[in-house]
């Protein structure tokens, strides 16, 4: 398909209207606490809608598998009765995407549906449409190193800024569909020269880099021998948490019940998890198999970079830099993976 | 529930029977998801054989709050019940070979629906020596089931850390009983369900006893959340317990470094 399109920005604003008109939307909104950050919500209004941004504190995925939410609901009665919660039945649109996101998207498309499968994201997923948008770095990103600068999987439609508004590509006849009443133009040879632009500024604009390809990291973590480095980390991690919350492709989780004040009827819930917290990998004799931080750290890097890459066949980390970001001892996951590819290199001399 | 009996201080043993007359269709040392609704859920391993599908037995050990809750439930209380889980353990291994059955304190408990599984069909293995080691006498379960267990053919020895003054059996800790048994191990087949510590040795010394890393087999207790290797809680290194295990051959073990502990002392943990 990828048949592509011009659109203008009094257009693109005419299509947020339209995606609002059938249902709801979640799309990008500057947060009214913290000007010039950005979260995914539900807009209240087409107007609300924020093309241009640096990335969100908390990825999309959460259109999906929100950070908490009812399974199902329960009396205990004589037999007890149980109600399923069904998540979201309804159509609804996931509106400007940067690709490490859509990458993210794909990925736990991936994780999540294989058997035996869960059943609540991909329900979602099934209504969802979702519009991609180009995007700029700052210092925390590093897509390029992930192989997901140019990512469209997972999208129905993606906008790449250009002079005369976006240009339009259309990934699905989904997506399709949905613009028979916008006024669009035929892309033209300098529209195509724009967007390439965007792209070459977007890689040259990348500072954060790895050291060497990731498959080529996949190999170093396998080999091992790098505790050394794992130990040198974790006297600074806190083990708080924040990287795996703002992880877009980190799917762990926790179900939890709550009884009602009556103590008769309540609620059964999940939760996301972080493998970084400290009772993560306890069991009920008291055995934890991940007692030490560093051994936490590790396994996230192995998580990301090995144990999963070498399950689906891509990492599970897409170079968002959401993790760098958030976290409270400023451990940037660029750094730490450059520190263990120079330390494997010294010790393999 | 159809039964529910205090079998020591800390234990209760629980018969559940499910509701539609449906059957758990489960095999020897796979595990259920148990819900007490408002206390949560988490998994126990199936104590009972699948050669008596009617009912199935469970065996808890109160340590926090859903395990309370299920000490305190009464005959005719309902229960949520999701499964079964998991690999058990390798029956089809089993036929023509010697059994080495050890079990470390609760390890008794998934041990027992193979041992039923067992005395049920006594051609599914040659040999049965079931080695099984406690605190204390007052911790030993199923011990009224033993003569039975006798009976079908099972040698067992039982040793306990702590003796009463009451206690005629044996002391100290499970290898020296193990040392003692004879057994051909180019015929054997280990099965090992207990603490960290006692695979630790108790493997040592099946290895020390001339049996190969494929015969010997372990089964291992983790948190498990979902079931269907999605929640991340009982992560080996790369492997998700609840899809591969709980029952492993200790070759899928030996290069992973979060199975027991220490699995390798000595060794860069990573």
């Amino acid at each position: 398909m990828n048949e592509g399109h011009v659109i203008s920005e009094e257009e693109l604003d005419h299509l947020v209207e339209l995606f609002h008109r059938q249902g709801p939307v979640m799309g990008v909104k500057e947060r009214k606490d913290q000007p010039g950050h950005y979260l995914f919500d539900w807009l209240n209004t087409p107007e609300e809608f924020v093309a241009q941004y640096v990335t969100t504190t908390i990825p999309p995925k959460k259109a999906f598998f929100p950070p908490n939410e009812t399974l199902f609901t329960f009396d205990s009665g004589d037999p007890p009765k149980l109600t399923n919660q069904l998540p979201r039945q309804e159509n609804f649109v996931l509106m400007g995407v940067h690709p490490c996101d859509l990458a993210a998207i794909d990925a736990l498309d991936a994780a999540y549906t294989q058997p035996p499968g869960e059943v609540r994201w991909p329900s979602l997923r099934d209504r969802s449409l979702i519009v991609g948008m180009d995007c700029m770095p700052d210092e925390y990103c590093f897509c390029s190193s992930v192989e997901t600068l140019d990512a469209r999987t997972s999208c129905d439609m993606f906008l790449t800024r250009i002079g005369r508004g976006y240009l339009l590509e259309v990934h699905t006849q989904k997506g399709e569909r949905f613009l028979e009443d916008i006024t669009l133009s035929p892309v033209e040879e300098p529209d195509l020269e724009e967007a390439r632009k965007w792209r070459a500024k977007k890689a040259e604009a990348m500072t954060a880099a790895f050291d060497v390809p990731v498959e080529a990291f996949r190999e170093i973590l396998k080999r091992g021998g790098l505790t050394e480095v794992w130990r040198q980390v974790a006297e600074r991690c806190y083990s708080c948490g924040s990287c795996n919350t703002t992880c877009p492709t980190c799917f762990c989780f926790d179900i939890v019940d709550d009884f009602d004040a009556g103590l008769q009827s309540g609620v059964r819930r999940r939760t996301w998890d972080s493998c970084q917290l400290l009772d993560f990998a306890l069991v009920a004799g008291g055995h934890n198999f991940r007692e030490e931080r560093w051994q936490r750290v590790r396994h996230r890097w192995h998580r990301k970079f090995l144990y999963l890459y070498e399950q689906f066949g891509r990492p599970y980390c897409t170079g968002c830099g959401r993790c760098s970001r958030a976290c409270t001892a400023d451990i940037n996951i660029v750094d730490v993976t450059n520190r263990l590819v120079a330390f494997s290199k010294s010790s393999h001399e | 529930m159809t039964a529910i009996d205090s079998v020591t201080d800390t234990e209760v043993f629980m018969q559940l029977e499910m509701a539609g007359g449906h059957e758990l269709g489960h095999q020897p040392g796979q595990f259920i998801q148990l819900s007490r609704l408002g206390f949560g859920e988490a998994p126990f391993s199936v104590c009972s054989s699948p050669t008596r599908p009617d009912r199935f037995d469970l065996c808890i050990r109160e340590v926090g709050n859903l395990t309370g809750a299920v000490h305190r439930l009464a005959v005719g209380d309902w229960v949520g019940v999701r499964g079964p889980f998991g690999k058990g353990f390798p029956v089809e291994k089993l036929k023509g070979r010697d059994v080495l059955a050890i079990a470390g304190g609760l390890g008794i408990v998934p041990l027992r629906s193979l041992i039923g599984y067992i005395t049920d069909r006594r051609n599914a293995c040659e040999r049965f020596v079931l080695i099984y080691g406690t605190k204390s006498p007052s911790l030993i379960l199923f011990g009224d089931e033993m003569a039975g267990w006798e009976k079908a053919g099972l040698e067992t020895t039982v040793t306990v850390d702590e003796p009463d003054e009451r206690w005629q059996g044996r002391t100290g800790v499970i290898t020296e009983p193990l040392k003692e048994t004879d057994i051909d191990p180019s015929n054997a087949v280990a099965i090992l369900v207990g603490p960290p510590v006692m695979f630790r040795f108790a493997i040592a010394e099946c290895l020390n006893k001339g049996l190969s890393e494929d015969a010997i087999f372990v089964s291992l207790e983790r948190n498990f959340q979902c079931g269907i290797g999605k929640c991340g809680h009982c992560q080996i290194n790369d492997l998700y317990v609840c899809q591969r295990g709980p029952v492993f051959c200790l070759t899928e073990l030996q290069s992973r470094t979060e199975a027991v502990e220490t699995w390798a002392p000595g060794k860069d943990q990573d």
